[in-house]
């Protein structure tokens, strides 16, 4: 068996736990699984990449990405989730209206940019020329992405033990009890999209060297990010991390050893048998019920 | 009648009469068996059939996610498998395309089956998320086993169906497609009037409802995503025929998500949905040529409007203008309901009350205990309250009592029936009967309905008999209206029966929720908090209602913060605070107990006036 696959699977597995987190820091708050999410990763990626292009640093092409797919994500929850979630909080309306919202940007962003997968070089110093070691082809943004994706989850996880992270749970416990607390979940849904939708951009920057920016990208990263979220229990970032790996790694595996077409049938079959083992996940919390 | 009342009470009446209904669509089905003798055109014909092929997805697709509410973006996907494996048997095994149909249908079952697997415990978004990726695994399928699928080729050639050796042309293509059509309307609706329809529509607006009904979630859900996509299987048989030629190209994800706007654009979870949809698309067919590059972009833009000003889509619409028009010429808003049919009240015979035996029960929810060893005897036929101070347990017995909680420890038995591990619907069909804190009733159907949902277990008319509403079903149907109406007019709501649930005030939510329990013939009772906001007077009618209940020999559980109520109707209270039995007794007894004065009241003021 060729030994590459797990560098490139941690690699993939990496993207897939950030798109994942992107998901978990809107679905906290809010109880909303954003379906446009997967569209405002690439809509991110096409960003940075045009604003590369035109000759920006790395750094600015970044913060320029996070800050308007941030604006686009308010603009969706003020149009598209916001009203929805109004006139029941407990339908799932949302789930056709953030469907809705990613059919139009996945419209107009292949309108703007075409249908060419554009290529991103890698911030210096890290490059994507490959080197071989302990048997493993790999590269420094490779394993840059790898060891970055986990810090950052643990740094994120961090923030939902201060005060701020306290009120965020307390409103996806019980969005009428945060109120008579003075948490105002308005609020706190507003910037839970602005963040998750910078988050979207950031993981679609990074995810650009590896996997080129393409209009393509959109609905594929939302299933990979939803599989990812689902196996390692919505909610949990951490849990989003190791499920990201692990589909990585099978993704990989199932595309050594079959053909590269099995790819999406092995991670949905691992994602079937994991639901139907632990429905919320591998690390998932049992959800109370509202009786 | 005098001469000036007569225009609108002729209006209404005209409007009132059944067979106005019934001749429109009379008239609808001989304009459609009459379409291909003057259609003049076979391109006409062609995207006739065309209608009547997407017309049978949407309705699968209505069933499932407008009805259940489970959304899918997968169709598309089961329509391939339905078209391929039809074409597949037909071009390349030579099979005649009758039993390469049936057996497209199969498989396509068979892997709405499989997505639904996992379904049965999460919620509808990922339900959603998983059709989504069953697509896009579908998709990849068909171009990864080439061998059978002639990878981006497609199969060619697919033959028209035959019968008595002859080859269908495209009219009786289009007459066998459109047969197909109004039989599957015809069933869905007789399937939508009967249990089923309320099963459903409990599985989308209310979980809860639909399990304390004694309905079975797992066995509900598979066989509405089964007959989804054994529909949408058959429409594939027919796309194959009709194409001549299929490709993966016509299976991207686009379709599934085409067939979602269709559904949702006439109407999601309407009879009449599905068809408005179908054919709202084709009479602006601009849509699909020269705008073609901006589809997507048109399909998000209409299911967002429609999400935000028109969530229930052309026939709501329709609907609610309809109801306009009808006041306008001077009839109600609704025509009114048929009477119902069964001859006379039914007697409602006494029942054996159930005895409930519960012993050390230990319940916690991460470090707070809830129920702490709680023991509990309740005598059959007796009326039995629970009371105590906020959080003491009250409603967590009762969840656990049902099953909607499992014990940590202990043990609850009903009559000799040990019931810890057994499922919610279980334990209603041993004969339990639960009204919520929280009215929980399905808003948009009438209140008739909604008490007719508490006899889902106990009807016998089978799938089929409810599909072609044979007399079996029909008699079935009869009698639990007519019951439901008895239960309703027992319970003080004789005169609302039809309103729609979600327009009844509060305090009468509660009260078609007893009658909902009750037209399931329990043998034991659960009221959780009956009295909370009722006037005076309501709770006068309320104390009667319970005693009435009780005659029936019926045991009942309340929990209830209202004291006078209590003392006035139960024999046996029992107290419960923070988690432990506090004291239990008579009425009397109980209340004057100064440990039960001091939880209640807070023990300082008694201690003051003690002092």
């Amino acid at each position: 068996m060729d030994l590459d696959i797990i560098p490139n699977g941690l690699a993939a597995g990496s993207l897939y736990a950030l798109i994942a987190v992107g998901f978990n820091i809107l679905y906290r708050p809010t109880n909303v699984f954003n379906f446009a999410q997967g569209d405002l990763v690439m809509l991110g990626a096409m960003i940075g990449a045009s604003a590369m292009a035109a000759g920006a640093p790395w750094v600015i092409a970044l913060a320029a990405a996070a800050v308007f797919v941030g604006l686009i994500a308010l603009l969706e929850n003020a149009v598209a989730v916001a009203p929805v979630v109004r006139r029941s909080s407990v339908s799932h309306a949302w789930i056709i209206s953030t469907l809705a919202y990613s059919l139009i940007i996945d419209n107009l962003v292949g309108h703007a940019w075409g249908p060419d997968p554009i290529r991103v070089d890698p911030p210096a110093p890290l490059s994507t020329t490959t080197f071989t070691v302990a048997g493993m082809r790999t590269s420094s943004y490779q394993i840059a992405l790898i060891v970055g994706t986990a810090l950052m989850i643990l740094l994120i996880e961090r923030f939902y033990r201060t005060r701020s992270g306290k009120a965020v749970m307390a409103v996806a416990e019980d969005r009428d009890a945060a109120l008579l607390r003075g948490i105002d979940p308005g609020r706190l849904s507003r910037w839970s999209f602005f963040l998750g939708g910078g988050f979207a951009a950031v993981a679609g920057l990074l995810a650009s060297p590896v996997l080129y920016a393409s209009t393509q990208l959109g609905p594929a990263l939302l299933i990979k990010g939803f599989e990812a979220a689902a196996i390692g229990g919505v909610g949990n970032n951490r849990g989003a991390l190791v499920a990201g790996w692990i589909l990585g790694l099978a993704e990989a595996l199932g595309g050594s050893l079959l053909s590269p077409g099995y790819q999406q049938a092995s991670t949905f079959v691992l994602l079937l048998v994991i639901l139907l083992i632990q429905p919320r996940g591998l690390f998932g919390q049992p959800e109370a019920r509202n009786v | 009648m005098s001469d000036r009342t007569i225009p609108r009470g002729g209006a209404a009446r005209v409007l009132d009469n059944p067979w106005l209904g019934r001749t429109a669509i009379l008239v609808l089905a001989v304009a459609i068996y009459v379409f291909p003798l003057i259609a003049h055109s076979d391109y006409r014909l062609y995207l006739g059939t065309q209608v009547g092929i997407y017309l049978l997805v949407a309705m699968g697709l209505n069933l499932l996610s407008g009805y259940t509410g489970q959304p899918s973006l997968c169709h598309g996907a089961l329509l391939a498998i339905g078209a391929y494996v039809t074409a597949i048997a037909t071009v390349d095994h030579g099979w005649s395309f009758w039993p390469a149909a049936l057996v497209g249908m199969a498989i396509t079952a068979g892997a709405g089956a499989l997505i639904a697997l996992p379904a049965f415990r999460v919620s509808a978004w990922y339900f959603a998320l998983i059709t989504l990726a069953f697509a896009e695994v579908v998709g990849g399928m068909l171009i990864e086993w080439g061998g059978l699928t002639h990878s981006f080729s497609g199969v060619v050639g697919i033959p028209m169906p035959s019968a008595f050796g002859q080859s269908f042309n495209a009219a009786q293509l289009f007459w066998l497609v459109a047969t197909i059509d109004i039989a599957c309307f015809i069933m869905m609706a007789n399937m939508m009037r009967g249990r089923f329809g309320r099963g459903f529509i409990a599985l989308r607006d209310n979980e809860i409802a639909a399990r304390a009904s004694g309905i079975s979630l797992v066995r509900l859900k598979m066989f509405a995503f089964v007959v989804s996509a054994a529909v949408t299987g058959l429409a594939g048989a027919f796309y194959a025929v009709q194409k001549t030629v299929i490709t993966p190209d016509d299976f991207t994800a686009d379709v599934s998500i085409f067939f979602l706007v269709v559904v949702v654009l006439g109407g999601s979870g309407r009879l009449w949905g599905a068809a408005l949809g179908t054919v709202a698309f084709f009479v602006v067919p601009e849509l699909l040529t020269s705008l073609q590059a901006w589809r997507l972009l048109i399909y998000g833009v209409v299911l967002l409007a429609l999400m935000l000003f028109a969530p229930h889509g052309l026939a709501g619409a329709i609907a609610s203008a309809w109801r306009s028009l009808r006041v306008a010429l001077g009839a109600s808003p609704r025509p009114p309901p048929p009477l119902a049919t069964a001859p006379g009240a039914p007697t409602v015979q006494k029942v054996r009350g159930m005895a409930v035996s519960i012993a050390g029960l230990l319940k916690r929810f991460g470090g707070v205990t809830a129920l702490d060893r709680v023991s509990l005897k309740v005598e059959a036929g007796s009326v039995h309250a629970i009371v105590g101070p906020n959080g003491s347990g009250k409603t967590t017995l009762l969840n656990m009592i049902c099953g909607f909680f499992r014990p940590d420890e202990g043990s609850i038995r009903l009559d000799d029936v040990e019931v810890v591990g057994r499922s919610t619907a279980g334990i209603a069909r041993l004969g339990v009967g639960r009204t919520f804190q929280t009215p929980k009733l399905l808003p948009e159907l009438t209140a008739t309905e909604n008490a007719m949902l508490g006899a889902f277990a106990a009807e016998r008319a089978s799938t089929i008999e409810v599909a072609l509403w044979a007399p079996r079903a029909r008699r079935e149907h009869a009698a639990l209206a007519a019951q439901a109406e008895h239960f309703l007019g027992f319970v003080g709501l004789g005169e609302r029966v039809h309103e729609q649930a979600g327009e009844l005030p509060h305090g009468q939510q509660r009260l078609a929720e007893i009658a909902r329990a009750l037209i399931g013939r329990p043998r034991l009772l659960l009221l959780d908090e009956p009295a909370a906001g009722l006037s005076l007077t309501e709770l006068d009618k309320l104390g009667a209602l319970i005693r009435s209940i009780a005659d029936l020999g019926v045991t009942v559980v309340i929990v209830e913060h209202h004291l006078e109520l209590v003392a006035d109707i139960c024999r046996h209270v029992t107290v419960l605070d923070r988690g432990t039995v506090l004291a239990e007794g008579t009425p009397d007894a109980v209340f004057a107990d100064p440990a039960v004065i001091a939880a209640y009241m807070g023990a300082r003021p008694l201690a003051e006036a003690a002092s």
